[in-house]
């Protein structure tokens, strides 16, 4: 391990200055993915800026929609009095982030710039249509989540720029989803993933939104799935077609945890098990 | 002894409060003064030349105070066939071969040294599995052996055979037979606690060693022959053993992070601290071996079986440790589980460009024993026979002396099929369909300590203060298995004291007598019947002295009861003359006579009587000294005969899972384990034992594989490797102990520590063919594993 420097900037203007001060330093949140990086050897930044404690970065607003800070640990989320009320897809995804350890330190903003194919908190937000905020010093964007990651490692941040924080739009009262996460034992990074949300009027289909972690070079939305079920009256047929089409749109790797084909086939299941269950079909 | 005051009562351990507490020091927590960190380089490839090492850079960082490799240093030698070398100086014949190392005064900076020594190599052609290097014209991984003598294969050069009865009759006589070939994987002890150790040299060049071993006396042993090597004959080697994380076999052998720490402790003149991280630890320590097993039974037309043939095959890596001898194990499931006559066994270990193995818990049974319970199954179903009464019809009974020789004394294995037939409502069988299952498997291991070496024997020494503690030196070890706790209890039991007296002071080679090794489940049965002889000796010597000194103080005791109640009456009893050795009794740390008396004066606290023989002229004091070698045999593994343990353990679990077909995942619903124990000890320690066994077992079945390509282990962390947690183990386990009361156990007791991972697997894996009827022949059984065979199954249907 490299010896660095660590920063620990008071608010967001600071930071940002010591990022133009020393280009290669990065961003530490929580730093359970960037310490792993430099222990292993992976990463040797000069120096980490950390960003715990920037005040603005760490609160949860609730305001038709919500507004989530970017530095909000993974054990915030669970705890939060509300959100769960309003986005139980994204507290069931957080429950499952790695150990209760992890969980306490691991932030959301952490998880998505890390942009792994199998970061947990990705899908929920892909299938919520959430919006990510990106700040430089000058420059303030937001954009959806969907355009955010590039591919592993990679996302649509430019060098200076921070993630601070996360908007989602208040849910329509007929939308469900689930979450469902398949690991070699239950706290494990996913073998495969999925994040569904259905809107139903009636036996009608109207709103569909799938994302599955593990088994592309980024969390990835099935929009031809999507598509197919939107706007139709879903039956088992149409199911088995969209868990056809699932495993058709996905393009796994086989590493450590699991062979292609395997995930080809969970991803499968899982589109099959989440679309019955928000159906009201069977238990996932 | 049947009325005991501790044994087979609830017990906690010694050691538990220091260690929940944190205070326990482990090697990780151990500081010497001036104490430096040793580092090591680690070889670049799995097979190459060594054509030059440069070190001048890693030299002159600031912090470094020695840097050392093989050619700045005396060879040392090392391994059970000695083939190994402490640092590699001409060849690296796998990856983690050890190249070159640092001492330095943080650990940062050695590490630091470390990335600056350079090493060039030329790349060998490497072997990465023992049928690569059986081929004909395959690379050699030792060009020579350690006498310096040419080679010309791969192969190990150890022999495990063993035939009996006829091979070819038994073939004839089977109605049925079943072949089946079954490996499994490389899996790592994964200790809680990381291996390292400190070693530190005294003006007069003497050594100390504190050392995450199993076996300080056979360490001392290895470590006096390096001093040997190093110029330092005659000098001596301690050996320390401080709090363990865990062992499971991992610390059965010396290793080259050790000799390093020595060399690097003896150039600098400071003690040097070796702790392995958790990737050295998963890369660069020893494994358990893969195996693949080929086996064939047959039975006949009632089930009986006629004839096994076994043939094992194991990827020994680049060099050889104790776990060599895996087979020597092996070889007691193939001969004596279940009575079998016609017995062929081979075993043949082959070196490879792959890490080099050693003990793991259970020490080849598990491995076996997935093959064999396996293959039962499928012979029982060949014969149309259900599995728990072909199992009946087969099983061992007590008195009876096995094809290898094996005497079983106590066998309680029916009793364990039954139990666990019953707790699981073995008759009742699930709907096809359902996709849940029963299965069951069964063992036998040594559970009379296990002679592979000269001696089996086990020495301890009782010091009795003047306070009335007892103070024990044993040379075994306690890692967490709570060792401890029922040496404890057996003296406490055998001398007669309260437990809260007993105190075992910590392993060392320096004040403990010598003891082969904490291995093989030998620990509990080694140590308290050491216990209860040194006991026996020590009250023998008591109550002799007694005679003199007891009637003393009974007559102070009764002169003080007298002054404070005038109108006591003494009951009629003639102290001196009932004060004869046979009649006095010691109990709970006090003496007294007995059928004599109850009066309170006539009972006599153990400590006061210890110093009236203490403080006067010519005055004594109660040490003894007990040296137990248990009656078993060395077998001769060629032949592969001989009575290897005094007695042997038996069990039976069973499983019931349901199996999610859509996605090869496998829930186990429930866990039965009966075992013959001999004699429940501490009741506490026993199930931690077997839940933890079994656990292992767990992994051992779904999760474990230490992951290699090209020698290169690919998993060497727990984000990668996965072992069971407690989602993992969230199932009812239930547990049963056959107590056969043996009469070679302390108590009755055998051997216990590695029993619950041995049929775990295979009880598994036959319930899950139950449940959906694919047979799963390759550890861990992952789903996709499950997934491919339900596939095969269906398109062989189709
Ligand atoms: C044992 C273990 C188990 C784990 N299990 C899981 C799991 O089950 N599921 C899962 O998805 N992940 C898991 N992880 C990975 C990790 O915990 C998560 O990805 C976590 O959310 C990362 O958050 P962090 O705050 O720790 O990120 P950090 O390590 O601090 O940062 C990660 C990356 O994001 C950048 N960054 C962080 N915040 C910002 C910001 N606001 N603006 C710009 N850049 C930023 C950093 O520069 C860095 O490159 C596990 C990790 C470990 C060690």
């Amino acid at each position: 391990m490299k010896r660095f420097n660590y920063y620990k900037p008071r608010s967001l203007d600071e930071a940002w200055e010591l990022k133009e001060k020393i280009p290669d330093a990065l961003f530490i949140a929580g730093g359970t993915d960037i310490l792993v990086g430099i222990k292993n050897g992976e990463l040797y930044p000069p120096a980490l800026i950390s960003l715990r404690s920037i005040p603005e970065l760490n609160s949860i607003k609730i305001n038709g929609g919500a507004h989530i800070g970017a530095l909000t640990t993974i054990s915030d989320l669970i705890h939060h009095p509300a959100l769960y009320n309003i986005y139980p897809v994204l507290v069931e995804a957080a429950k499952r982030l790695g150990s209760v350890q992890i969980r306490n330190v691991a932030t959301i903003g952490g998880n998505l710039c890390n942009c792994s194919p199998c970061a947990d908190m990705a899908l929920p937000l892909l299938v919520l249509d959430a919006k990510v905020r990106l700040q430089t010093a000058k420059k303030n964007r937001e954009i959806p989540i969907d355009e955010f990651f590039k591919g592993p490692g990679e996302t649509n941040l430019t060098p200076n720029e921070i993630l601070t924080g996360i908007v989602l739009e208040s849910p329509r009262k007929s939308a469900k989803a689930i979450f469902l996460k398949k690991g070699r034992v239950r706290m494990d990074l996913a073998i495969a993933s999925l994040a569904a949300l259905m809107e139903m009027e009636g036996e009608k289909c109207q709103k569909a939104r799938l994302a599955a972690g593990s088994v592309a070079p980024v969390p990835l939305r099935l929009f031809k799935v999507e598509a197919q079920l939107e706007g139709t009256t879903i039956t088992d047929k149409l199911v088995a077609e969209a868990q056809q089409l699932a495993a058709e749109s996905v393009a796994p790797i086989t590493d450590i945890r699991a062979t292609k084909e395997y995930r080809r086939q969970i991803v499968s299941v899982l589109v099959k098990r989440a679309l019955k269950n928000i159906l009201g079909w069977s238990q996932a | 002894m049947t009325n005991f005051h501790y044994i087979g009562k609830e017990a906690s351990r010694p050691d538990g409060p220091d260690k929940a507490a944190g205070k326990a020091v482990y090697i990780q927590d151990l500081q010497r003064p001036g104490m430096l960190y040793g580092k090591i380089k680690f070889s670049d490839f799995p097979h190459a030349r060594i054509k030059h090492i440069d070190t001048s850079k890693a030299e002159r960082l600031t912090g470094v105070r020695a840097v050392i490799t093989a050619t700045n240093t005396p060879e040392i030698r090392l391994g059970f066939l000695r083939d190994n070398f402490a640092l590699k100086k001409d060849k690296v014949r796998q990856y983690r071969d050890e190249i070159a190392a640092v001492a330095a005064i943080d650990p940062e900076i050695a590490e630091e040294a470390i990335e600056l020594i350079k090493v060039e190599y030329e790349p060998l052609p490497g072997l990465f599995s023992p049928h690569e290097a059986m081929k004909e014209g395959a690379p050699l991984v030792h060009e020579r052996d350690p006498q310096g003598n040419s080679r010309t294969d791969n192969l190990v050069p150890l022999q495990f055979h063993h035939e009996s009865g006829d091979l070819e009759a038994g073939k004839r006589a089977a109605k049925h037979v079943v072949e089946g070939t079954f490996t499994t994987p490389m899996v790592q002890q994964c200790c809680m606690g990381t291996a390292g150790c400190i070693a530190e040299f005294d003006m007069n060049s003497n050594l100390t060693v504190w050392a995450k071993t199993q076996i300080p006396f056979l360490a001392q042993r290895d470590f006096n022959r390096a001093l040997s090597d190093m110029g330092l004959a005659g000098k001596n080697a301690r050996v320390i053993v401080p709090t363990l994380g865990g062992g499971f076999g991992s610390g059965l052998d010396t290793h080259c992070y050790e000799y390093i720490a020595i060399l690097l402790a003896f150039r600098t003149g400071y003690p040097v601290k070796i702790v392995y991280t958790r990737a050295e630890e998963f890369a660069n320590l020893s494994p358990r071996q893969s195996s693949t097993t080929k086996i064939i039974q047959g039975c006949d037309q009632n089930g009986k079986l006629t004839f096994r043939h076994v043939e094992v095959l194991q990827d020994n890596g680049a060099y050889t440790s104790w776990g060599a001898t895996y087979p020597s194990v092996m070889m007691m499931p193939a001969t004596s589980l279940y009575r079998i006559s016609n017995v062929y066994f081979n075993a043949q270990l082959v070196y490879t460009n792959n890490t080099y193995c050693q003990a793991m818990r259970g020490y080849g049974n598990p491995e076996f024993t997935w093959a064999l319970e396996s293959n039962l199954d499928e012979l029982a179903e060949e014969a149309g026979i259900d599995p728990f009464d072909f199992r009946m019809l087969n099983s061992n009974k007590p008195n009876e002396t096995t094809p290898m020789g094996l005497k079983i004394s106590t066998c309680g294995l029916k009793e364990c099929l039954e139990t666990v037939a019953q707790k699981l409502n073995w008759k009742k069988r699930y709907k096809k369909g359902k996709h849940r299952g029963k299965g069951l498997a069964s063992l036998i291991h040594v559970g009379g300590g296990a002679r592979i070496y000269r001696s089996d024997a086990s020495g301890l020494i009782l010091k009795l203060d003047d306070f009335g503690n007892v103070n024990v030196y044993h040379g075994g070890v306690e890692m967490g298995q709570g060792l401890h706790s029922v040496l404890t209890m057996a003296v406490a039991e055998a001398l007669g004291v309260s437990s809260k007296r007993v105190l075992i002071n910590p392993t060392d080679t320096g004040t403990c007598p010598w003891d082969v090794g904490t291995h093989a489940s030998r620990g509990a049965f080694m140590a308290c019947n050491a216990a209860i002889l040194a006991a026996n000796k020590l009250r023998d010597k008591i109550f002799g002295l007694a005679e003199v000194f007891y009637p003393q103080e009974v007559e102070k005791n009764l002169k003080k009861l007298k002054k404070k109640n005038p109108n006591y009456k003494p009951p009629d009893f003639d102290v001196i003359k009932a004060a004869r050795r046979e009649n006095f009794e010691l109990q709970d740390g006090f003496i007294f006579i007995k059928d004599g008396p109850q009066e309170s004066w006539l009972r006599l606290e153990l400590a006061r009587l210890l110093r009236a023989i203490h403080f006067r002229n010519q005055g004594q004091m109660f040490t003894t000294e007990v040296f137990y070698d248990p009656p078993n045999e060395l077998p001769d593994f060629k032949k592969g005969f001989g009575n290897i343990s005094a007695t042997y353990a038996f069990g039976t679990q069973g499983a019931e899972v349901e199996v999610d077909t859509e996605t090869g995942e496998v829930k186990i619903l429930k866990m039965v384990a009966a075992h013959d124990v001999g004699k429940v000890l501490n009741p506490q320690a026993l199930k931690g034992q077997m839940y933890g066994a079994i656990a292992q077992g767990i992994g051992y079945a779904f999760y474990e594989e230490l992951l290699s390509k090209q020698g290169k282990i690919l998993n060497p962390n727990f984000r990668d490797y996965k072992i069971p947690r407690v989602y993992e183990m969230n199932f009812p386990i239930e547990l049963e102990f056959i107590e056969s009361n043996d009469k070679f156990g302390p108590f009755g007791a055998k051997g216990v520590a590695e029993p619950g991972l041995v049929p775990t697997a295979p009880a598994i894996a036959n319930a899950i063919y139950d449940a959906i009827g694919v047979r799963i022949h390759d550890l861990p059984i992952t789903p996709d594993k499950v997934l491919a065979a339900l596939k095969k199954l269906k398109q062989t249907k189709d």
